[in-house]
Order: C-alpha cells, then structure tokens, then sequence
C-alpha cells in the first residue's frame, strides 16, 4: 500500500500534534454539518455527517478502551513518543478532552486516507481499509474512539513487527466488527478488548487507527510492511486471517451448527455446555441402543422379557415364579421355569437393571422415563410379591404393565394387594388376544 | 443390488416405512426359521432366547442399515460390519470368534493410554465412527439418533400388534 506522499505527508502532520491546521479544518467542518446519514452514499459527506453527529454525545465515560491510555498518554504530552505499556484496565478522567483531540485528528487522518484510497484505489489492505472507512460503524467508531496518535504510531506495541503489521491489514480488511481479535500483535489484543456494543465499534475504530498509523510505518521506512496478503475473505474483524485460524474458525463453527441440530434431536437437551451437552448425546445414544435390544428381546414368542430377571430377583426373595413378558395367550404358558429362565438371561439383562440402577442414581425422573419408554414400570416389592404369589397358584403368566392394575376398567378399585392382583391377573388374561392394551412387557420391581 | 421393492421405495414412503417393511420381513423369515428348528428347546430355553433375542435385533439393525442406504457413512459401516460377521459366523463359531479376538487385537496395538474423550465414547457407539472427524462425527450422529429413534418407535408398535 503506498499512500502517496501528500497523503503521508498529511498524514505525518496530523499525528504531529504540533500542528493544528487540521483540528482547525476538522473542527469547521463539525459546525457545518449537523445530519448523520449513516447509508450516505457520497463519501465525503459520511465522515462529516459522522463528525456532526458524534460531538453532541461526547462523554464516553465508560471507555476502558485502549484509547484511555492513549489519551492520557496524547494529553500529557502530544508529542510525547514514548510508548507507554498499553493495559487496558486503566481509565482515566482526561478522556474526553485528549479524546476530542483525538477524535478530530483521527477522523481527518480516516477521511485523508479514505479519499486518498478511493482515488488512488491502493493494494486491497488499502482499499479494504477505505471500504472499513465507509462503513458506517467504523466511522462511528472512528469518531468516538478517536485514533491513538502517538503510541500507536511509535510502533512499540506493534511488536510483531512485519507480522503484525499484515495482523491488522487483513484484519482491517475485513471490515467486520468483532471484538474478538486473535492477531498476535499486542495491540490488537488490546484492541480486541471486548466490552459490548459499544466497545467493538471502538475497537474497530482502534484498529482503523491502528492500521492507518502502521500504514505511516513502513512508508517512512519504506519496507514491505505495507504490501500484506490481500485480505483473502472478509473474516470478521479483529481476527487474524491466518488460513489455520480461519480453517479453525470454521471447523468451530461447523462443530457448532452440528451441536445445535443434536441439540433438538436429543431430548433434555437444555444444557449450553458443550461437555455436557455431549454427554447426553452419547446417553441418548446408549439408551435407544438399549431400547432396540429390550425390544427385540420382548419380539420373542414367548421368551422372557428383559425384566425377568430383576422380576427373578424379586420372586426369588418372594419365592415365587417370576413374571414373564409373553407375547400371546397361548404362546406364554412358561410357569415355575421362570425363575431358571431368568437367572439364565440374567447376565445378558443385567445391562438393562445396570442402566435403570445408574439412571436412578442420577434422577429418578429420567430412571421412570426410561423405563416407560422400554415398557417397564417400577411397582413396589409388597405388590410384586403379591402378583407373584397370585401367579403361582393361577399359574398364568401375568403381563403386566404399571398402567393395567390402576387402569384397568374393572369397575372396582383395588382394594387390597391381592385384590388388585387378581384383579389385574383376570384383567389381563382377558385382554390377552384382546384389544391393544395388553402388556408385553413385565414389570420391574424396585426396592421401596 | 437393487430389487423391485427397494427401487419402488426409495423415497416414496420415508425411512420409517421402508424401515418396518424391511424388518417385518426378516421378522417373518426369522419366524420361520425358528419354527423349522423345532418349537420346543426347552432343554436350552435361556441360550437359545439369546441367540434369538441376538437375531432379531441384528434384523433390526440391518433393515434399518438397508433402509438407509449406502448414502450414510454409518449405515455403510454397520452393513459392512453385518457382513462380515455374517460370512465369519457361517464358517465356524470357534473360527469366528478367534478370529474377531486377533483382528480385534491387532488393531489395539498401538494403544493411545488417554482418557478416551467424549468424543471417543461418541465413535465407538456410533458405527463406523471410527475413521470421523468430530465435524463428520456430529453429522452422522444426528442422522443415526433420528434413524434409532425411528427404529424404536417402529418396533414397539409393531410389539404392541405382535402380542395382541
């Protein structure tokens, strides 16, 4: 980028603060106009509508921008080189009067280089800082933040030297307003100093300042800094444009769409964590992995269900047959083998009682949905133990679901565990081969 | 190979359709088969459940991959994976399972000792998702928990049909 050398000579006088022609024009300029136009499209008067609009609200109190070391630093001494350490958590009180300066030198800087560059239609960091300069944020930003002179322009905090200098070009070039800057300059990590709405547009406006003042660098001393990478795509501002960050950046946000869609897929998916975000994805997973399987245990003609053998505890303790999951009336008839049958599938149906145990550890609200989901309740030891009692004299298989003993219609409630025992036990048998509510999935029974 | 049936439905009915089409198929020929081996093994009940419980949902498993198509990379992966353990179990049980031992072992020769990540919990559930990067993993989960929850919802109703 080679500015030509009136501009930098302009350029070089207004961050001399000795001379004060151009406040003296800038500030004549500020009394003319009095409209901001943000979507102006004539060029010259964006800059002066902007400088219209910004003076009335000049207090920026709440700036802990670079800037406010900037301005002590422009106030105390304008030409005062030294580079001071820029950290941002100081603030100081002689903002707006080192800011106005500031302000006025920093927008003409802008509106010097934006007319040089769209004349002169400079290398694309150039042109790419021009078309910051148009963008009506920036050019608030520039207003308001004002443009570092000094320190900025001494180059110290540009440690990355040549690096840093192409950090900013094409973070400038891409004219976006993140505040979240990744370049490894100093600087722009200060820069980048996010701070809400308002503080991006002052980064930007940072950064405008910054890139215009390293612009003044290499010039002077006439090296390749000011030839950096054009900009390879508008990433957005304040990020370095490294392919790797980029390539990164993507991928992040790629992983994070993906996140999004999972999230809607998953359900309890409340949680803004990534982490654990994944690791109800990987439940999910495991549970409807371990529903297929319970399913396909319960297809079987007759086979036991994969509670038979939390059933088979429960009616060992109980002495009594075990409840199996049948599939037809006349397919079931297992009795008193239930109890082998379930010891002998006991180890491929422990991953199931594993699950529930683990849920219920967690949430017992979880514990209950899944075992609805699969077909399963959770009934207490005294009813469990009645049924099957009940079981061994009827020697029927009994299917029952949570839902059949209370929800049967047998026009008498149950009045007493034995009761609704055989209540559920005749309910059931009659439903077998009947309508769509028989179980066929047994019943769990839990410890109280 | 493409058979009438699955040029007819190849999107015409959704994945749900063609999914319980394709498994009540396998579920009709596992019955059949069953029956052939003679109703009553009431000598090895508990082993033989197993292997039927295994049957179906490997049934389940594969109309679901078919269903899918070779368009996913993990219905690839479980259809390959279905595959081979089709051929390796028609040879022998025994060859078969020394076989998965020293496959399974060779690939575990260079032992990463880390804490396997979520990620790494991710792929091993997901099939296939071995050879994924995370952005690809994402992707091929979600579209796996869609098709498994469709599974399920599938086969329970057709359990609830079933046991009427």
């Amino acid at each position: 980028m080679q500015p030509c050398s009136r501009e930098m000579q302009g350029i070089n006088s207004l961050l001399n603060p000795s001379s004060q022609i151009p406040l003296q024009d800038l500030q004549n300029q500020q009394i003319q106009n009095s409209h901001f136009d943000p979507n102006s499209s004539s060029n010259d008067d964006f800059l002066e509508q902007m400088l219209s609009a910004i003076p009335p609200s000049c207090s920026w109190p709440d700036l802990k921008s670079p800037w406010d070391l900037a301005m002590p630093i422009n106030s105390n001494g304008n030409g005062n080189s030294a580079a001071k350490p820029r950290d941002l958590p100081d603030e100081t009180d002689n903002t707006n009067v080192g800011f106005h300066n500031n302000f006025d030198e920093s927008v003409i800087l802008a509106s010097k280089l934006r007319q040089h560059q769209i004349s002169g239609g400079g290398n694309g960091a150039s042109a790419a800082a021009a078309k910051m300069m148009l963008h009506p944020q920036f050019l608030m930003a520039s207003a308001r933040g004002g443009l570092p002179q000094n320190d900025v322009i001494d180059g110290s905090s540009f440690k990355g030297g040549d690096g840093s200098i192409q950090e900013l070009f094409n973070g400038f070039g891409a004219g976006s307003m993140n505040g979240t800057g990744q370049a490894s300059s100093q600087s722009m990590k200060h820069f980048n100093h996010p701070q809400g709405g308002a503080m991006p547009a002052q980064n930007f406006g940072a950064q405008v300042a910054a890139t215009t003042a390293v612009m003044n660098q290499p010039q002077p001393s006439g090296s390749n800094g000011g030839a950096p990478a054009q900009p390879k795509q508008r990433a957005r501002r304040g990020q370095a444009t490294d392919p790797h960050s980029i390539a990164e950046r993507l991928r992040r946000e790629r992983i994070a769409e993906r996140m999004k869609a999972l999230q809607e897929l998953v359900p309890n998916a409340n949680k803004t964590d990534k982490a654990s975000m994944l690791d109800e994805i990987i439940d999910y997973v495991k549970f409807l992995q371990l529903q297929v399987k319970v399913l396909s245990m319960s297809r079987l003609g007759g086979g036991a269900a994969a509670v038979a053998p939390l059933v088979a505890d429960m009616s060992s303790e109980a002495g009594g047959d075990c409840i199996q999951a049948g599939a037809k009336g006349g397919s079931l008839a297992r009795p008193s083998n239930g109890s082998q049958t379930a010891r002998t599938n006991d180890s491929s149906l422990t991953v199931t009682e594993h699950q529930v145990a683990k849920l219920m550890e967690e949430d017992m609200g979880s514990a209950m949905q899944y075992l609805q989901g699969k077909g399963l309740c959770l009934m207490p030891i005294s009813l469990a133990t009645a049924i099957s009692t009940a079981k061994c004299h009827s020697r029927s298989p009994a299917i029952n679901n949570n839902h059949h003993p209370l929800l049967q219609p047998n026009g008498e409630g149950p009045t007493s565990p034995s009761m609704s025992v055989l209540t559920v036990q005749s309910a059931t048998m009659g439903n077998v081969g009947g309508d769509g509510g028989a179980a066929k999935d047994a019943a769990s029974v839990s410890k109280p | 190979m493409a058979s009438k049936h699955t040029i007819a439905t190849r999107h015409a009915q959704g994945i749900r359709a063609r999914f319980a089409s394709r498994f009540l198929r396998s579920l009709l020929r596992l019955r059949r088969s069953g029956n052939r081996f003679g109703g009553s093994q009431s000598n090895d009940e508990g082993i033989g459940k197993r292997i039927r419980t295994d049957r179906i949902k490997i049934a389940a498993y594969a109309a679901m991959a078919r269903a899918v198509g070779p368009r996913r990379s993990w219905s690839r992966a479980l259809l390959f994976k279905l595959r081979n353990r089709a051929r390796i179990h028609g040879v022998s049980r025994k060859r078969c399972l020394v076989s998965e031992k020293k496959r399974v072992t060779r690939n575990k020769v260079v032992a990463i000792s880390r804490e396997p990540s979520r990620a790494d919990t991710l792929r091993k559930l997901v099939p296939g998702g071995d050879s994924m990067d995370t952005c690809v993993l994402l992707e091929e989960t979600a579209h796996y928990i869609k098709c498994l929850a469709t599974q399920v919802t599938v086969m329970q109703s057709i359990a609830d049909r079933l046991l009427l």
